[in-house]
């Protein structure tokens, strides 16, 4: 095999087709939201083309910052918890039989398959009062009274980590599989205790790949804008919320697209971030 | 004296034994090899011995005391691994000094202790490098300085060479072996290599299908076998099957050998290396001679290579450039077989490959 | 069951909201606007009418119950087209009427998208004379241009009530105050929008007078400081009505407001729940029937809404499809407890649809903040 630039439209021909994907599908769409973010709205109609930008300057307000970190710090939250649970899940997956494994990945790729909707009502009913969890621990003997724990930042908290597991494994399952098993046994031959030797040894080897892992669901529960209706107080709304709000119930398309701009801004510069990371791991 | 004892030592995964009763006394400063075909158990047992994986039956001491289920990391023990295992997030130097960060010691007695154990392993210099920029040869000094960062009781070593040239693993054999009686260090090294076996160890350990079938000197493994396994594992033999007959000879195919301290009866074995054979041409009479066809011949320079037919079972010799007979493959010979070179073996129930 | 889910859809289309079936149905009405732009050649010549009402159970509905009668008895073909939610159908309508095309001749529209759409002249002016049943309808159910003329006729409309769970409350509430009472911590289920709660108008009936109290803007503002009073008894605020019926009927969330025929469909079938009219009366929710000046139909549109508006075809929806009569009841021959089961004789609070046109960022913008907040 010879490896020199492809000449001509014919050898151009295997990236075409992605690229005009990118393009059809990305770019175009994204194109049209920022211009949409700068046209004029209509009161009582819809909007017009324009170049205005008082659909950013009303996002600048103190409430949208409050709602915008709030949406931040959940999604960082949530990307911690996925990861703190998942990588050590995942470091016992790799090393199970593959019969288990399989068996386990179905199970994950099943929740994978349930939609938002239905992991909100499993959540909801969990952790209602009336037939939630609590009434287990009575019957337990552990609670006097059954209690409702939904809707909280708890449950909303479980439920967004729930649905984001099963990809946070599945990102890291190829890092975890392919690490040196025998890292952490020489950790451990070198006086560290299996405890020890994760932390000092696998997590760190692992370190470009979990910070990787974190932005990839931080980015997903950035998006996540129908569990934080169900299993969310009104101050647990995410920024997400509040663009379906404009989109789909007010018709304000400047402003929601104005919203998802920024939303879209932070989500490519934490991706930036990733891949600058990943970058650094090429060249150690 | 320390040392290390290990009685019995038994694993099983589900049905399969992977080790079967490994007894063995290890003195204290002792270079071991474990020797045996791949899946024999080898690294099994020294997996055991390093607390990595905990035995199913048995018990492991180290002078005198019981250390059957202590924790791997309570042990002190180093260990190479095959794959070294290098720390990819850590320097050279880090790596070295990994058990001795865990241990609390600080910063400048981490640096002190990883430059001498580089200098140690002829590496200085590298400390700050890190691993992914050392060159193979490199690596393996490494992961040897960091497992010897703790002046361990023992030094354990899984395959440590398998991933070296032929050259360099040549050099690192030496090396090894220079270190390991500088430090007086007893030393346990898994090997399928029984050239690297034969070359660094005071004690062969020969094992297969999770059985130790010979524990003893180089020397000594390769004269005088234990049994047929070892005879054809160590180096190139001929096996001969025969039957004691009433007056202290053995009947073999094509005819009948004399021998001293046989079995008063029954079934035997004989081994008898290649290079023992003495091969002489046909028709001189002689003692445990017997008559065959040279079928193959080659010049290995320091020596010829016969291939004789002998009733139908190959017999290979090896004879010295000057003692080569002049027959021409088809032409007939005899080959004589010395009673001193001839081991007399237990029977085989079945034939080892 | 399935007949209270399906339901859901209507509401939820009806009001703006988004239910997941009508989602589905949207993007088939979609597809359906996009075959439309050819000539019709086939419908000039016989007699066809497109009517546009909202996807999933509403048409289901209709087309079950209504559309075949209709063309028995008028000879008129009815191609029944699939309403996407939102304001999207309004737009689709407004951009094929500047082509001179008309997705649909009669549409079902909701009262805020009945305004916008008069806004731009969309609408085709009624003629009375030609709709004799029209002069039946309630006066607030018919939509007029300021000029008088009528842009559109009520086609539907149905009630949001204050709904309890019977075993956490044995007594019904009798007043929508009982949404603020300090007993109530924590047990409320509301609408989570302003454009579908229309929380401002209970608000001002209950303890302001009236509705007339949110013509201003510090009336509004009232209303806005009176409502986050009850912030801390509300559990959820809801979008997913399947997610609020549920907890009713478990008793998870034992109060609030929902919609009163699918609460009594749900008490029918044994759920330990009630639909109550409070004293200042249910909040009555509409849509119209309005044609797109586009439609060279027109005449056929207006023997369309003058058959629905008939007492005998009011009565079949109420009783078919769980929606009050917009005519005075006692043209209907409903019993009593069918009309219970979709209406009441209390008057009712009829939402400011102008408020929701004319200041809707505003209102939300407040709504969100007091609510998130």
């Amino acid at each position: 095999m010879i490896r020199r630039a492809p000449r001509g439209l014919a050898e151009h021909a295997p990236i075409l087709f992605p690229a005009l994907m990118l393009v059809v599908f990305f770019v175009i769409p994204f194109s049209l939201m920022i211009a949409v973010s700068v046209f004029r709205r209509v009161p009582g109609g819809f909007y017009e083309p324009d170049l205005v930008f008082a659909n950013y300057e009303r996002f600048l307000t103190a409430f949208f910052g409050g709602v915008m970190s709030f949406s931040l710090g959940l999604a960082a939250l949530v990307a911690a918890l996925a990861v703190g649970i998942a990588f050590p899940f995942t470091y016992r997956l790799v090393r199970l039989s593959r019969g288990a494994q399989i068996r386990w990945l179905v199970f994950l790729l099943s929740i994978l398959s349930l939609s938002e909707v239905i992991i909100g009502f499993a959540w909801s009913t969990l952790l209602s009062r009336t037939a939630g969890i609590t009434n287990l621990f009575v019957a337990l003997g552990l609670m006097a009274e059954p209690q409702s724990l939904s809707p909280s930042f708890g449950a909303l908290l479980a439920g967004l980590v729930y649905q984001a597991f099963p990809y946070t494994v599945l990102v890291l399952y190829p890092a975890l599989a392919r690490l040196d098993p025998y890292l952490e046994e020489a950790a451990r031959t070198l006086g560290s205790s299996p405890l020890r030797a994760f932390f000092t040894v696998v997590v760190p080897a692992l370190r470009n790949t979990i910070v990787a892992t974190t932005i990839m669901v931080f980015v997903f529960a950035l998006g996540s804008y129908l569990l934080p209706q169900l299993l969310g107080r009104p101050q647990h709304w995410t920024l997400s919320v509040l663009i379906t709000d404009q989109a789909i119930y007010q018709s304000n398309m400047p402003f929601a697209a104005a919203m998802a701009v920024f939303l879209v801004l932070v989500s490519l510069a934490l991706v930036g971030l990733a891949l600058l990371a990943g970058r650094r791991e090429e060249t150690a | 004296m320390s040392a290390l004892v290990l009685d019995g030592l038994t694993k099983r995964y589900g049905p399969v034994t992977a080790v079967h009763g490994a007894s063995l006394r290890i003195p204290h400063g002792q270079f071991v090899c474990l020797l045996g075909p791949s899946g024999c158990g080898k690294t099994t047992l020294l997996r055991m011995i390093a607390g990595l994986e905990d035995p199913s039956g048995g018990r492991l001491l180290i002078d005198g005391r019981d250390i059957t289920t202590a924790p791997a990391h309570t042990r002190e023990f180093g260990m190479v691994f095959q794959s070294l295992a290098l720390f990819p997030h850590l320097t050279a130097g880090e790596n070295i000094a990994y058990p001795l960060r865990i241990r609390g010691a600080a910063k400048a007695e981490q640096r002190k202790r990883a430059d001498e154990l580089l200098e140690l392993v002829r590496l200085p210099g590298v400390a700050d490098r890190p691993v992914s920029k050392l060159s193979g040869g490199q690596r393996q000094r490494v992961a040897i300085a960091r497992a010897l960062a703790l002046s361990p009781k023992l030094f354990l070593l899984d395959e440590p060479l398998s991933a070296l040239d032929a050259k360099l693993r040549e050099a690192m054999q030496i090396e090894l072996k220079q270190l390991q009686q500088r430090l007086g260090i007893t030393t346990i090294v898994v090997t399928h290599d029984q050239r690297e076996a034969m070359t660094m160890a005071d004690l062969v350990v020969v094992m297969s299908q999770g059985r130790i079938h010979q524990a003893a000197p180089p020397m000594e493994v390769y004269r005088q076998p234990a049994d047929a396994f070892v005879a054809d594992f160590i180096g190139m033999t001929n096996l001969l099957e025969g039957e004691i007959t009433a007056h202290g000879a053995v009947a073999v195919p094509g005819g009948r050998l004399h021998l001293p301290n046989l079995p008063p009866s029954g079934p035997v074995l004989l081994s008898v290396r290649p290079e023992d054979v003495i091969v002489h041409p046909a028709g001189l009479d002689g003692p445990n001679r017997l008559d065959g066809t040279l079928s193959f011949m080659r010049d290995l320079g320091a020596s010829v290579e016969f291939r004789i037919d002998v009733a139908g079972r190959e017999i290979v010799a090896l004879t010295r450039p000057q003692d080569r007979p002049p027959v021409a493959p088809g032409g007939a010979l005899s080959v004589e077989f010395p009673p001193a070179a001839c081991v007399v073996l237990p029977p085989m129930a079945e034939r080892p490959q | 069951m399935n007949e209270t889910t399906g339901k859901q859809g209507l509401h939820a289309a009806m009001t703006g909201g988004i239910g997941r079936r009508t989602v589905l149905a949207g993007a088939g009405a979609l597809a359906a606007v996009a075959a439309i732009g050819f000539p019709n050649i086939v419908r000039a010549q016989s007699k066809t009418l497109k009517v546009g009402v909202y996807g999933g159970y509403f048409k289901e509905s209709f087309e079950k119950h209504i559309f075949p009668e209709f063309s028995k008895a008028t000879g008129i073909t009815v191609e029944a087209v699939a309403e996407p939610t939102g304001e999207a159908w309004l737009v689709q309508l407004e951009q094929a009427a500047r082509a001179r095309q008309a997705p649909a001749d009669v549409s079902m529209m909701s009262q805020v998208a009945m305004l916008k759409g008069a806004a731009a002249e969309l609408w085709a002016p009624f003629d009375l004379s030609k709709i004799p049943n029209a002069a039946k309808v309630v006066p607030h159910l018919v939509n007029k241009y300021p000029d008088g003329k009528v842009s559109g006729i009520g086609a539907v409309s149905w009630y949001i009530t204050l709904v309890t769970n019977t075993k956490s409350y044995p007594q019904a509430p009798q007043s929508w105050a009982a949404l603020w009472d300090p007993a109530n911590k924590d047990k409320l289920g509301l609408l989570a929008l302003v454009s579908n709660s229309f929380l401002l108008e209970v608000t001002a009936a209950t303890f302001f007078g009236g509705t007339k109290h949110l013509d201003s803007e510090q009336g509004q503002l009232d209303c806005f400081k009176k409502l986050a009073e009850l912030k801390s008894n509300v559990k959820l605020w809801y979008r997913d009505e399947a997610q609020f019926e549920a907890s009713l009927k478990s008793g998870e969330i034992p109060m609030g407001q929902y919609y009163h025929d699918v609460t009594g469909l749900a008490a029918a079938d044994g759920q330990p729940v009630r639909s109550t009219f409070p004293k200042e009366g249910g909040i009555l929710d509409s849509g119209s029937w309005a044609v797109t000046r586009a439609s060279k139909a027109g005449d056929l549109a207006h023997v369309f809404v003058d058959y629905m508006c008939q007492p005998s075809i009011q009565a079949l929806l109420s009783r078919k499809v769980g929606t009050a009569p917009t005519i005075d009841r006692k043209l209907t021959d409903l019993t009593d407890q069918e009309f219970a089961a979709v209406s009441s004789d209390i008057p009712p609070i009829i939402p400011r649809y102008d408020l929701y046109q004319s200041k809707s960022d505003w209102l939300n913008q407040k709504w969100t903040e007091m609510i998130v907040g």
